[in-house]
């Protein structure tokens, strides 16, 4: 009898702490575990007793890397319950934010996270030297996710301008239109490294899980639509209704609740691929073509593609922005951003929108006083771990079949969970 | 020290944003790389953590044995600790889980803890009550421009104290009005200046993030709330999202 074991203890270049273990006897994958063992620092309960003012700025510290997706979700959770419309304006500039999220996400994900991988490096700063363009024009990309932040939500994370009913602050026309030419210069260099992702090829394997991202007709939404559609079982609902489709569940071994689609009990992955597999009829018509030009349109089932559809999304990204901000600047959007009265009252409410990482449900039941009674949240990175896992044990056998020894094994599997971007402070918050 | 200095970053109970935001300096990254030896940033390379280094950068508060024993085992082996964020300064976000930590895990997890979180948990602690920390860089997020400064201090060393006034002074720079005339809660009165007023000049009011100023008077700042309306009370619970309970003795 033969016996491998491949663990890693605290897994690098993702967010957050996480092991692999992985047991193969006799060519057979036995154990296959995906371990968060992220601090659980309890929001659900924290926030409980506390004015629905101080919540959005709280739920902002889930996360450092998607702070703008949790405090929008957390107010679109509010408004909800209040009954809150803002203005067109507002909208407008709440899909920035999201979007300002997207760059520096994604921008940090595919070059910091990923890319030591496929070139033999075990952090991004060897690419200085190897590379010192593409090593540029990274920092530089992600670097303008943070300006996009900073004028909009108030610095680069965890936003001090999003209020419920719209900002407290906004940045001048001729702001918008730097912005504008700003992202627009950077949208060569973006589909340069759509080329780059898909050069570094990609094991073979096809995920058997669902996959989750938010629909609406004609677009690519991010925020703004409260409709959901599991892709592949074409089962929709809406956000309201998220308990009845996505079960939480706990397992000894994570930190992290795991999710599954309730009626398959179907594993699934949230996220940009989830995202251009439900929508990318609506891709802006670059960021189309590039994903076309890589090889990459629905239904794509490897999640390795994750890496290419990130960087399909930056063109994208890169593309609706500067046109939202010309039309800012020319104030092309109805009404001003500023917050719109709204009458406190008692109630449940769900927030949805599309972060980085994948789907993000907020929901909060209010007392007739506006404080907290109860809270959920449903992250991204909670929503893959199971499907990150049952992935894991596809790849983990294949290569087995293959002969392949542990280390290949190994950095394999690695490379597959950070195709994930997970992010572990999320996922347990 | 060695020649280059030899830095590790660490993570505990937090966001992460601290050290993402430290990233988040592109332009002048590699500049400041460029003076010490990055010996383990987990969040950005796959090297193991080593045994032998100069300076720590903590980010995150002390949730379990196991981050007790790794915040030790940091301070045996650096000659300076450097703490980022109001995590790791007052427990931060994690520490409003204090009062009553194993019913704030029960709402969160009922009898299914998962026994990676069961193993070890403690209550929410600042780095600071577990061991001694040389250097602190404030707020949540902090600054990556302070981190900047704070390092020059722990590598060339500095006699430059930390200002100890509220942000209520520095804020009133700004011209920007006060909160207290509009009926809303500000944290301005009794938090560590050094920010700028960041929040107070986009129009919202101080949450107290930097932690309270050695020179805050919290009885007369609860009096003013009580005067403008808004209620010490309210003041008080503002104040646990970043601090922990103050004493009653300590304020009257």
């Amino acid at each position: 009898m033969t016996r491998k074991s491949i663990d890693v203890e605290h897994l690098a270049r993702i967010e957050g702490h996480g092991d692999i273990h992985l047991e193969i006897q006799d060519g057979t994958v036995t154990r296959c575990e995906f371990s968060v063992t992220e601090a659980a620092r309890l929001f659900e309960s924290m926030v409980r007793g506390r004015p629905f003012q101080d919540v959005p700025y709280i739920a902002s510290r889930v996360c450092g890397i998607c702070s703008a997706s949790h405090t929008l979700t957390d107010i679109l959770a509010i408004e909800d319950i209040f009954g809150v419309t803002v203005t067109e304006r507002t909208r407008a500039i709440r899909e920035l934010l999201v979007y300002g999220s997207f760059l520096q996400n994604h921008a940090t994900h595919l070059f910091v996270f990923a890319a030591p991988d496929f070139l033999g490096h075990k952090s991004v700063f060897p690419l200085e030297e190897a590379d010192p363009a593409t090593f540029q024009n990274a920092l530089a990309l992600k670097g303008l996710g943070n300006e996009l932040c900073t004028k909009i939500g108030g610095r680069s994370i965890h936003p001090i301008t999003a209020v419920v009913g719209g900002f407290t602050s906004e940045v001048s026309s001729d702001e918008y239109l730097r912005l504008a030419d700003q992202l627009e210069q950077m949208i060569d260099f973006a589909l340069a490294s759509v080329d780059l992702f898909d050069g570094f090829g990609a094991t073979d394997i096809q995920t058997e899980g669902d996959m989750l991202a938010m629909v609406e007709e004609g677009a690519y939404p991010v925020i703004g639509s409260d409709q959901a559609l599991f892709v592949r079982s074409g089962i929709r609902f809406a956000a309201h209704d998220y308990q009845d489709h996505i079960e939480e569940y706990a397992v000894g071994h994570s930190a992290a609740y795991l999710a599954r689609e309730r009626s398959q009990n179907r594993p699934y992955m949230a996220c940009a691929l989830s995202r251009v597999n439900a929508s990318w009829d609506n891709l802006t018509e670059p960021a189309r073509f590039a994903a076309a030009k890589a090889g990459l349109r629905p239904p794509e089932l490897n999640p390795f593609a994750n890496n290419v559809a990130q960087a399909v999304e930056v063109v994208d990204a890169l593309v609706r922005c500067a046109a939202v901000c010309r039309k800012l600047a020319t104030n092309g959007y109805e009404g001003s951003s500023e917050p719109v009265a709204f009458q406190v009252r008692a109630g449940k409410g769900v927030g949805f929108t599309e972060a980085p990482r994948g789907a993000l449900f907020h929901e909060l039941e209010l007392d007739e006083s506006g404080h907290v009674i109860t809270a959920n949240i449903i992250t991204p990175t909670s929503q893959n771990i199971a499907n990150v896992e049952a992935d894991m044990r596809l790849l983990a056998q294949k290569l087995a079949d293959e002969g392949a020894a542990a280390d290949t094994i190994r950095l394999e599997v690695e490379k597959l969970v950070r195709a994930y971007d997970p992010c572990l402070s999320c996922s347990v918050h | 020290m060695a020649d280059t200095p030899r830095v590790v970053f660490a993570g505990l109970a937090s966001c992460f944003g601290c050290q993402i935001n430290i990233t988040n300096i592109e332009e002048h990254l590699m500049d400041v790389l460029g003076q010490v030896d990055l010996k383990y940033w987990q969040l950005t390379s796959s090297d193991p953590m080593p045994t032998d280094f100069d300076v720590a950068v903590i980010e995150g508060a002390v949730t379990t044995e196991a981050a007790k024993e790794s915040v030790q085992a940091l301070r045996e082996g650096a000659d300076a600790v450097i703490t980022i964020g109001a995590c790791a300064a007052t427990s931060g976000i994690p520490g409003m889980s204090t009062e009553d930590h194993a019913a704030d895990m029960d709402a969160v997890y009922g009898d299914k803890v998962p026994y990676v979180v069961a193993d070890g948990a403690i209550t929410p602690m600042a780095v600071k009550d577990v061991i001694s920390v040389d250097f602190e860089v404030p707020c949540c997020p902090i600054d990556p421009y302070d981190f900047v400064e704070v390092l020059q201090h722990a590598l060339y060393g500095s006699n430059i104290y930390r200002r100890s006034s509220t942000l209520c002074g520095e804020c009133k720079n700004n011209e920007r009005g006060c909160f207290y005339g509009r009926n809303t809660l500000c944290l301005g009165l009794v938090t560590r200046s050094g920010c700028g007023a960041r929040c107070p000049n986009l129009g919202r009011p101080c949450n107290g993030c930097a932690g309270l100023s050695p020179d805050a008077n919290v009885a007369q700042a609860r009096r003013v709330a009580d005067r403008a309306g808004v209620g010490a009370a309210a003041l008080d619970s503002a104040l646990r999202i970043f601090n922990q309970p103050i004493a009653d003795e300590e304020v009257s």
